[in-house]
């Protein structure tokens, strides 16, 4: 405790008295090392995050309902949709059918009959376009052209990796058709069934569900793809407050939905290759973030050690006149703990008050995601104890070298 | 009744052929209430034996008992404790911790003795009162003259109220006039508490106020004038 009191006396004054520019700098680089531990991890996960993000806003919503395992559809699906209208947590919903299909384009054009002929196999999602709208916001990726109209019949829309024009960055991954725009004509065939529709617009997304995906009213699905039964593949919603879709699900579940149909969360539903790529990309980052954290203890302890050499005949008279070496050593690790606690204090703030609300203003654009800068508090706060005891080492590791030399030899600058 | 006892000190740096051997075998007895000087040329060996005797460094052979306690053996936290309750230090270049100010630096020996803040911070106030720094107790080492940075060491020294006070050379890096206030100082000490001093000097004039001066040779004390 005395030793304490000292140390905490010697620390604070030696913090005091310091050059402001020095200190400035320490804590400058404290506070990039704290960014570097923070921010790199946060936007490789951010990364994934915003396409995460993205999969639930544009494609999988809060809860996912699909058919049982075993079944092909979700059973009853219009008892189950009327149910769910009764919650008012449930804000919008979308109930979709899906089925695998040919789109031809450019046949009117082609005049060598035995020449190949423009075709993809193309997935293609039968929707209420207002519905779906309203749930996954369909209408806000169109690129070209202009969103399907619910009085209107004979209209697709088209991902646009299915546009060779927009999928040319891909190589050949995508099977494609050519310079199709709006208001050409394609040819969908299922099985024996063909329809001709009009392109009504192209969309395009950060979300392959939607790239990889053509969408036409839900009753002219059922006439391509001879589907009379009514029972969807997918219903997808959205629920609100936030956080309210366990509940939500639990209330299902309680209905006896689950006898119809599996309900997931978004969480349970999601792709397991997303959970594993952040994971990997936290792991990425922590390690980045830990060469940070090797530099900053290693100029932490060269600070420290400079410090404390250039002191050391003042350490050897404090040990002359009685002091011990605890508190001599306490005060070196308070002024590093000082330099931690400041450049990670400036370092959070830059982080919660600045840098996660811009990039979630202004995603990074990468092609597959808008990416934003992830930084939970319970993850932050471990990292930044990570740095303080390193840090805390680096400071005491050089003070107790120079402070266990022999005091006598300290006072008189001998080695 | 003697408070140092030192018995055949020898001190010797490196080992072998190259040993050095700086004392030679000292016999000292410093009597309680006395105000010893220690004087030789350069290279004599005065400071290596103050060193000694006050147990900042351990003598290659003999004994010193210092109070009634060995300090040869004891460890070095044993020996940090032992300066602390018993010794007091005035060095040659004050060797004040240039982060502090006057009064924390004559508080350190006594928090470091358990005393609470506020009642160190008077008793630093009132030593430093004793050696004619009044009003000087916010000034950082750096903003006071050589005699007065002095003269906050031997408040310092004084506070903690130790048995002995050793003071090695403590005029040699000030003016005349500065070095006579601070031999005036510890004189004063001296007669008005009968305060044990042991003190290494170079300067005759200064010794003469002593009760004893040891004159050392060659790592010998070759002669004792009593006042």
């Amino acid at each position: 405790m005395r030793s304490l009191r000292i140390g905490l006396l010697l620390g604070i004054r030696q913090i005091q008295r310091a050059s402001v520019w020095t200190t400035f700098l320490i804590i400058f680089v404290m506070m990039l090392t704290f960014l570097n531990l923070i921010a790199v991890s946060g936007i490789l996960v951010g990364l994934i995050a915003g396409a995460e993000r993205a999969v639930r806003a544009e494609a999988l919503g809060d809860i996912v309902i699909t058919p049982q395992d075993g079944e092909d559809y979700i059973l009853e699906t219009e008892s189950l949709v009327r149910k769910l209208q009764t919650f008012p947590e449930v804000t919008a919903y979308s109930v979709r059918y899906a089925g695998g299909a040919t789109m031809e384009a450019n046949y009117k054009e082609r005049r060598d009959l035995t020449g190949e002929r423009d075709t993809a196999s193309v997935q293609v999602t039968g929707v209420d376009p207002v519905l779906e709208n309203q749930m996954s916001g369909l209408a806000d990726t169109i690129v070209e052209g202009e969103y399907l109209d619910p009085n209107e019949e004979g209209y697709i829309l088209i991902g646009a990796y299915y546009i060779e024009e927009f999928a040319e960055q891909f190589g050949d991954i995508f099977d494609t058709v050519e310079g199709v725009k709006p208001g050409d004509t394609v040819r969908l065939t299922a099985g024996t069934i063909s329809k001709e529709f009009i392109v009504k617009g192209l969309i395009q997304s950060k979300v392959d569900e939607v790239n990889l995906n053509t969408y036409i009213p839900e009753r002219e699905f059922r006439r391509v793809f001879g589907r009379i039964d009514r029972n969807a593949d997918q219903i997808v919603m959205r629920v609100k407050p936030v956080g309210r879709e366990d509940a939500v699900k639990a209330a299902f579940l309680s209905l006896g939905l689950d006898r119809l149909a599996k309900i997931q969360t978004y969480d349970e539903g999601k792709p397991k290759f997303i959970t594993d790529i952040k994971n990997t990309f936290n792991i990425l980052g922590t390690f980045i973030g830990s060469i940070g954290i090797v530099v900053a203890s290693i100029t932490i302890f060269i600070i420290v050690f400079i410090n404390a050499l250039s002191r050391r005949r003042h350490i050897g008279i404090l040990k002359g006149i009685g002091i011990e070496r605890r508190a001599i050593e306490i005060a070196y690790v308070i002024q590093a703990a000082f330099y931690a606690l400041a450049g990670s204090a400036l370092g959070a703030l830059l982080v919660y008050g600045v840098l996660v609300g811009y990039f979630e203003r202004n995603p990074i654009q990468f092609p597959f995601s808008d990416g934003i800068l992830v930084a939970p508090v319970d993850e932050t706060f471990v990292r930044f104890l990570v740095l303080f005891g390193i840090t805390l080492i680096a400071g005491f590791i050089p003070a107790w070298m120079i402070a266990r030399q022999n005091t006598l030899n300290s006072i008189l600058g001998r080695k | 009744m003697a408070i140092i006892e030192a018995t055949n000190v020898h001190r010797s740096f490196g080992k072998g052929d190259l040993a050095i051997h700086v004392l030679k075998g000292i016999d000292l007895t410093v009597e309680e209430g006395e105000f010893v000087a220690i004087m030789g040329k350069s290279g004599a060996g005065k400071s290596t034996l103050m060193y000694q005797l006050s147990a900042l460094d351990d003598p290659s052979d003999g004994s010193i008992v210092i109070d009634g306690t060995d300090v040869v053996p004891l460890t070095e936290r044993e020996r940090t404790e032992f300066r602390l309750n018993t010794l007091g230090y005035v060095f040659q270049d004050y060797a004040l911790v240039p982060d502090l100010n006057a009064r924390e630096n004559v508080m350190m020996p006594l928090l470091m003795k358990g005393m609470e803040w506020q009642a160190a911070s008077d008793r630093a106030d009132h030593s430093l009162d004793n050696v004619g720094l009044e009003g000087k107790y916010l000034n950082l080492p750096g903003m006071l003259s050589g005699g007065e940075q002095q003269r906050v060491a031997v408040a310092r020294a004084l506070s903690g109220k130790p048995k002995i006070i050793f003071a090695d050379e403590p005029t040699a890096n000030l003016d005349s006039v500065s070095g006579q206030q601070v031999i005036d100082l510890l004189t004063r000490l001296h007669q008005d508490s009968s305060q044990t001093i042991v003190m290494v000097t170079h300067e005759p004039e200064y010794a003469e106020t002593c009760d004893r001066i040891f004159y050392m040779e060659d790592g010998q004390i070759t002669d004792i004038k009593t006042k």
